[in-house]
Order: structure tokens, then C-alpha cells, then sequence
């Protein structure tokens, strides 16, 4: 461990706890989301040239790598929103590798090329979380199918996000950020985060295996998936 | 301020929800992430662009919050959190979410295709639906087909002498048509190959498929026969949500093809028959592959790959274009051997964008045509599909399935766009080339069924019909083409005026529009069969707007004899006029 300020360090060991919990937790939901029957589909393959339940399974766990897989991500307006959730999901990554490294091997975080990538993957995905409050609120069909969870949710990670950015200028001794109090703050607000997500919608990444894998080996079984499209006119 | 109290049916479905919480089900309620990415995947939010309330995921959503307040730890602790304070609780309720689920989704699941988290939408809203029927919520439409096949084994109430008889009447045509009876249609022939099961449409308004069909077996020399029970295809509890209908559904087709010994069940060209019957039907009623089972589609292809028919496309020259039913093609995952069919029997191909799994529902599906409440934003909504036609340039859209001709024959009309619905099996039936066939003309007749000159050119003479239309150009062709048939013909243009003729001249046959001023054609149906005198006359509908068909089928009266859609085919109303007439008069003696 480096040298921190007893402040620092209690932060440090509710992060880590906050964690553990959040293991606890996410282990407990998909034992929950186990306990569940599997449906099996009775009926016999619907076209094996076409397609499987394995190579349907496959297509959709790896649909996110895809765009071009999806009505929905292959249009021009579609692809901005699939490049906006790329970048929004890697500054999550980037967000949770900055709060643990950050405890355990700080100097990693002040070696120039990572420092200039986490912060621009922090800073892009506090943009697009910005851009998707917007969304949320000024489209009336976002407003009609959001929760307060919702909300809650993308304005947290909003705020996760800028004290991120914040935290890896801190690091390196930009923007004028000297204080540890935004450390400690973006330790807090992480471990606040652990401890939220098994509970709200920010689980969606646990369950996608799962619902990416059912669907795919549905259709897949049937032969309707991958798609398959005919040549355009 | 307080909450009301649950009610009872509340109750009910939030128990019978427990059982239908399968893995893959709870993955897409609580996998949603609300991001909006399904929306233009759906035809409703296409067509209605400002009415939020189209949008997929608010539509999943209804069950999402019943799930989320009963079975969610979030739900549970803090329901407002996560929307589950808006979940159902009064029998009012109910109905506000009758209507999303019924009327504002096809369970087409082309929104699935377009969600990043594979969420299943339409099986959520299809589980809604049969939450909602579970309890007796739903349209009256649903209700009516679902009772019908619970207890008359078919959707449309076919009672089983007339099945046989349109049977009987299809081989008679045959033999007319080929100048002997080798091609008439078999029933219940144990040990034959195939068991060829159809959607009572076919029954009730198309028999010409039957015909078709049979024809193609005849001349393809093979061993089949129709089953006279089982022998629906289609199956309600698809659309109704309720597994219980759709297992004794198929079961009655797995169990009649059993009893028959049948090697094979060929599911004529329907796409939720095909999937209840080929691949849901085996999970509702808990059967491994109960006998091998496959589309007339592939049928008829096969026996063309295997040179047992001919076929020459030059017989269907015409632009045609294909539309994919959303239950074959995204649900079955078969889309590629109608194309392969097609371009056999037709010469101009022209397909249409976005296709195969990726198309878009004709609209007509999920049941829609039988409610016909929501028939005015069912046709707002086909505008895509409408579009998606009109840049084929093609004259006639080919479908492989019953439901898809409707929905689009309405669309079609709906949108002027002047061209005609067709099936695989008219135009193979079309393009089939019979080398031994004997033309009508050139065949002796032997001298006891020698048919006088007079009565082949005048089916109809020494008829009477009455002709009940409020447009004069359309009483104008009926009745010319009723009088070329040589029948004599009385008219009237208002429901009233029908009823007065028909109790004073007893018509053999009354031609009967629904949409009229005043009194319409239905209150005017049920007038005449509630008096005494007319109650006996047979009635046909002849009906410029299918949403009504089954208003009139609703009524708690005997249903019409006939039923036409317009515009008509001439041949085929001369014939059906014929055959209702004949069908009466040999059940009066
Ligand atoms: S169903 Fe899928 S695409 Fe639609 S809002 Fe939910 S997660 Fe997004
Ligand atoms: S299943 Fe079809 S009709 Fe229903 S919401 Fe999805 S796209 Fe729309």
C-alpha cells in the first residue's frame, strides 16, 4: 500500500468493502435470476442451414461489438447513438479502474499515455451523460418510460464522471486540482455507487449475458438469427 | 393521497404471473435499461411519432411494473423508485392496459431485433395478454374467436358439416374443372402421407386455396388426405396469450394425425398457424415432435425440385413482390423457401425492403383483425408497409399467410395502391402445367350428366336474388352480373327497404353491403334473422371494409352464409351465389 492520510485511507477501506458488498450482492441477483426455470424449446430446429441455438447464442453475446447487427445502430442517427454508448461505457470502465487503481498503484495513473486516456475517456463519457440527462428529459417518450431510478442513475453517474475527471487531474497535478478532498469524494461516491447498482438499473450489465444469450439461442434455434438481409436495391 | 385497494383480478394475474416467470422471461423484465434504441422498430411509433405511448418498452412496461411490485427487491422495498407504484390495482386499470396491450402491438417482435439487450417485448406483451384473458379482460373480438375454438376446435366457428361440405364442394369443382373426379379431395384416409391442415379463412371466404391445393397434390401423385377434425392450423391462444387454448389447439392436430397414421402434417400457408402448429405448439402442449410437420410452401417446392409437378412461370408474368409474415419469418426463421418459389413460378420478382426478419408486419397481425375497435390506428399505423409496397412497383404482393392477405388487402385498399394479394399456392396452382389434363370443352359428357347450354351460361336462372347496396354504381355490377348469370334480381339501397322486399319476395339469396346509411348492414342482418319470415334466406356479405367481418360474426344470430369482400371477382360471386343457394336447398330437403 502507498502512504495516504488517515482520511484517505478510511475512504480507501470502504471502497473496498463497498465491493465486497456489491460482490455479495450482484452473486445473490443472479442466484435470484437462477432460481428461475430455464424454458426449453420443445420444438425441433427450425432451419439448421440457416442457423443454431449455439451460433444464434454467439452472434448475440458479441451484438454489442456489432453495430452494423441492429436496425437500430446501423442507421446514421442509430450509429451516433452506438458510438455515444461506446464511449459512455468505457468511461465507466475507465471511471472504475481510476477508484481502484487509484488506491492500490496511483503512479500507473501518472504515466503520461494512461493519464491522457483516462481523462479523455472520462471527460467524453461525462459529455455524453450530459447529452442523455438532455435526451431523457426533452423527449416525451423518455420521459414517459424513465423512472426515478433512471434519473438517479444517470445523474449519479453524471456527477461520478466529472468528480472522475477531477480525480485524474488531481492525480497528475492538472486543472488546479491540489485538494485529496476530491479523491476521498470520488472514493465515497464510488463505493456509494457499488453499493446502489445491484439495486437499480445499472445492473443491466449483469443480466446481459443473459438476456443477449437467451434471445440469440431462441432465435437462433428457429434460423431467424444473425439476420439475414437481402442485397439493397 | 391513498391508493385504492387491489381488486380481485388484480389479484388474480399477479398470481398467475408467478407461473409464466420462466429465466428468459425475468431476463427481459428486469434487462430493459429504458434507453429508447427500439423505438423506430415499431410501426406504431412510426405512424404515430407523437404519442410517446407507442413506444415498445412503455407497452412491455405494463408488465414490468406488475413484475416489479411483486417479485423485485427494489419493486418491493421502494415501488415509486423503480415505477412499480404505478402497476395495476383496479379493474379500471385493466382496461386502460387492455387497450396498450391489444391495440397498440402486433407481437410482431421486430423491436427485439433492434434492442441492445435483446429484450423480448412482444413476449412480455403477449404474457400481458394472457394475464388480461386469464381474468376476462380483453377485446370482444378475442373473446368470441377464443370461445369458438375452445369449443367448435376452430377460430371461426366452421361447424363441421359445413368444413365437409365446402370439402365436397372444392372436389366437385375439381372435377368440373379437370373432367374427372380423381383429384377430389380425400378425408380422414388413414395411412395417407400427409395430414393438410388450413386456417378456417379458407373455409369461411377463400375455398379456392383448398381447391388449389388439392390440385397440386393430385398432380404431384401424392398420398395425402384433410383430416375432418384437427384440422385447424391456426390457433388463438397465440394471440390471446393463453397456453392452455394454444396446447389443446395443436394437440387436436398432433392427436388427429396419430390416429391417421400420417407420416407428415403440411400446415397450409399461414404464419402464426405455422408457428403454433410447427414450433410453439409442441411447448403449449408439452410434446417432443409428435409427428414431422413443414409448410405447404416447402411441400410445393420440393415437389418441383423433385420434377414431380411442372410449372411454367410465363403464367404469372406480372411484377410481384414478397411480403414476409413476422411468424415465419422472425419467429420461425423461414423466409428463404418462398423466395426460392417464387422465383420459379413467376417471371418478375421484385423484393422488398427491409425483408426476411427485418420486415415489417403487415399490421394485421396479433390478432388485430378480429378487433375491430382498433382497426383506425391498426391502418394508420401500415403507412411503412403501405410505403414499403409502393417502392416494389409491383401489382400483386405474394404472402404465405392468410392473416398477411388480410391485414394487407385492407391496407392496400386503404392506401390506393391498386395492386392485389396473392398466396404461393394461386399463383404454383396458376403456373402448373397438366400434360394429361383433358380440357373442359373437349371431354364427351356422358348423356346423364349432359348439362343443358342454357344452365351452364345461367347458374343462377330461375333465382331470385335481392341486391342490398347503398352505392348505385356497386347495385348497378351486382345486379348486372347476377342477371348475366340469369337470375332475376331485386335491389334495395337501405337496410329497411331490404327487409320489406325480402318478407315480400323471398329471395333465394340476399347480397347484402354492411356499410350503409341509417340502418347498416348488420343491424339489417340481424333484423333478418330475427323475423320469421326471412330468418330461412340465405344471406352473403358483400363488404368493402373486412373490420366488420367479425362484428357480424359477433351477433348472436346464425352467421351469413357467404362473405365477399370488394371489390369481387365476378366468377367468384356467380359461384358463391350458386353454392349458398344449392348448400340450402339440399339441406331444406
Ligand atoms: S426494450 Fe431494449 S431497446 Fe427498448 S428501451 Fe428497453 S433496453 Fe432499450
Ligand atoms: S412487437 Fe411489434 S408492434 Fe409490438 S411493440 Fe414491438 S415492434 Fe411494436
Amino acid at each position: 500500500m502507498h502512504d495516504v492520510s488517515p482520511a484517505l485511507h478510511t475512504a480507501e477501506i470502504i471502497h473496498w468493502i463497498a465491493l465486497a458488498v456489491m460482490a455479495v450482492v450482484y452473486s445473490l441477483r443472479i442466484r435470484w435470476l437462477l432460481s428461475f426455470n430455464l424454458a426449453r424449446d420443445r420444438s425441433v430446429p427450425g432451419n439448421p442451414a440457416q442457423s443454431n441455438a449455439k451460433k444464434g447464442a454467439r452472434h448475440s453475446l458479441f451484438n454489442v461489438a456489432m453495430p452494423w447487427s441492429m436496425e437500430s445502430t446501423r442507421s446514421r442517427k442509430g450509429f451516433g447513438f452506438y458510438l455515444s454508448f461506446v464511449v459512455f461505457h468505457l468511461g465507466v470502465v475507465a471511471g472504475i479502474a481510476l477508484a481502484f487503481v487509484s488506491t492500490i498503484a496511483p503512479d500507473v495513473l501518472r504515466i503520461p499515455a494512461v493519464a491522457t486516456t483516462m481523462l479523455a475517456l472520462i471527460v467524453g463519457a461525462f459529455l455524453v451523460a450530459l447529452y442523455r440527462i438532455a435526451r431523457r428529459l426533452l423527449r416525451p417518450l423518455m420521459r414517459l418510460i424513465s423512472t426515478p431510478d433512471d434519473y438517479f442513475s444517470l445523474i449519479m453517474l453524471t456527477v461520478w464522471f466529472g468528480l472522475g475527471a477531477c480525480t485524474q487531474a488531481h492525480l497528475i497535478g492538472a486543472w488546479g486540482m491540489t485538494s485529496e478532498a476530491i479523491l476521498i469524494a470520488y472514493l465515497y461516491l464510488t463505493s456509494f455507487f457499488l453499493l446502489y447498482v445491484p439495486f437499480s438499473k445499472i445492473s443491466h450489465y449483469l443480466y446481459y449475458p443473459f438476456t443477449r444469450i437467451y434471445i440469440g439461442r431462441a432465435l437462433g434455434h428457429r434460423g431467424s438469427y444473425p439476420v439475414v438481409r437481402g442485397e439493397e436495391a | 393521497m391513498s391508493r385504492p385497494a387491489k381488486t380481485h383480478k388484480v389479484k388474480m394475474m399477479e398470481q398467475q404471473l408467478a407461473k409464466k416467470l420462466t429465466r428468459q422471461v425475468v431476463g427481459s423484465l428486469v434487462g430493459c435499461v429504458h434507453c429508447g434504441m427500439c423505438n423506430d422498430a415499431c410501426h406504431y411509433v412510426l405512424a404515430f411519432p407523437d404519442d410517446p405511448k407507442m413506444t415498445p418498452s412503455y407497452k412491455a412496461d405494463q408488465l414490468r411494473k406488475l413484475f416489479k411490485a411483486n417479485f423485485d427487491w427494489t419493486g418491493k422495498a421502494i415501488p415509486w423508485w423503480v415505477g412499480a407504484d404505478k402497476a395495476p390495482l383496479t379493474d379500471d386499470d385493466l382496461e386502460v392496459i387492455k387497450d396498450i396491450s391489444f391495440g397498440t402491438c402486433t407481437n410482431c417482435r421486430r423491436c427485439t431485433l433492434s434492442c441492445p439487450m435483446g429484450v423480448d417485448t412482444a413476449t412480455l406483451n403477449r404474457i400481458m395478454r394472457g394475464l388480461l384473458s386469464h381474468v376476462g379482460v380483453m377485446p370482444e373480438g378475442v373473446r368470441v374467436v377464443s370461445k369458438d375454438q375452445w369449443e367448435l376446435g376452430n377460430q371461426m366457428g366452421v361447424l363441421k358439416e359445413d368444413y365437409v361440405d365446402t370439402l365436397e364442394w372444392m372436389s366437385e369443382e375439381l372435377e368440373e374443372d379437370l373432367g374427372h373426379g380423381e383429384a377430389a379431395i380425400p378425408v380422414d384416409k388413414a395411412g395417407a402421407k400427409i395430414m393438410y391442415c388450413i386456417n378456417p379463412r379458407e373455409v369461411k371466404y377463400d375455398p379456392r386455396t383448398i381447391k388449389e391445393a388439392a390440385l397440386i397434390f393430385w398432380a404431384a401423385g401424392e398420398s395425402w388426405t384433410m383430416p375432418s377434425e384437427g384440422w385447424d392450423n391456426t390457433n388463438f391462444g397465440l394471440f390471446s396469450g393463453d397456453d392452455g387454448l394454444g396446447g389443446v389447439s395443436a394437440r387436436r392436430e398432433y392427436d388427429k394425425a396419430r390416429q391417421l397414421g400420417v407420416e407428415k402434417i403440411v400446415i397450409s400457408e399461414c404464419g402464426h398457424g405455422f408457428r403454433s402448429t410447427r414450433c410453439e405448439g409442441v411447448n403449449w402442449a408439452g410434446e417432443q415432435q409428435p409427428v414431422p410437420m413443414e409448410s405447404a410452401v416447402m411441400t410445393m417446392l420440393r415437389f418441383i425440385k423433385e420434377g414431380r409437378i411442372k410449372v411454367d412461370p410465363t403464367r404469372n408474368p406480372e411484377r410481384v413482390t414478397f411480403h414476409d409474415s413476422c411468424n415465419n419469418a422472425r419467429s420461425c426463421g423461414f423466409y428463404e423457401e418462398p423466395r426460392e418459389l417464387l422465383k420459379l413460378v413467376t417471371m418478375d420478382f421484385q423484393e422488398m425492403y427491409p425483408n426476411r426478419a427485418e420486415n415489417y408486419c403487415c399490421t394485421g397481425g396479433g390478432g388485430a383483425m378480429s378487433m375491430s375497435e382498433y382497426t383506425p390506428r391498426r391502418l394508420e399505423s401500415a403507412k411503412v408497409k403501405a410505403d414499403q409496397i409502393r417502392a416494389t412497383g409491383a401489382k400483386v404482393v405474394v404472402t404465405s399467410c392468410h392473416n398477411c392477405v388480410d391485414g394487407l388487402s385492407d391496407l392496400i385498399k386503404h392506401y390506393g395502391l391498386g395492386c392485389e394479394v396473392k398466396q404461393l399456392v394461386n399463383l404454383v396452382a396458376n403456373a402448373l402445367v397438366l400434360d394429361e389434363v383433358k380440357e373442359p370443352e373437349a371431354v364427351p359428357a356422358p348423356a346423364e350428366i349432359e348439362v343443358a347450354p342454357v344452365a351452364v351460361a345461367s347458374p343462377l336462372a330461375g333465382r331470385k336474388i335481392l341486391v342490398v347496396d347503398d352505392e348505385d354504381d356497386v347495385r348497378l355490377f351486382l345486379t348486372t352480373v347476377f342477371e348475366d348469370a340469369g337470375a332475376q334480381v331485386l335491389t334495395a339501397s337501405d337496410g329497411d327497404t331490404a327487409v320489406a322486399v325480402a318478407r315480400e319476395h323471398q329471395p333465394d339469396l340476399i347480397s347484402l353491403d354492411l356499410s350503409m346509411p341509417g340502418k347498416d348492414g348488420v343491424e339489417t342482418f340481424v333484423e333478418l334473422r330475427r323475423t320469421p319470415e326471412t330468418e330461412e334466406i340465405p344471406v352473403c356479405v358483400v363488404t368493402g371494409h373486412p373490420e366488420f367481418r367479425q362484428v357480424i360474426y359477433d351477433r348472436p344470430v346464425a352467421p351469413p352464409e357467404g362473405y365477399l369482400g370488394k371489390p369481387v371477382d365476378e366468377d367468384k360471386l356467380v359461384a358463391y351465389a350458386h353454392h349458398i343457394i344449392e348448400h340450402r336447398e339440399a339441406k331444406v330437403h
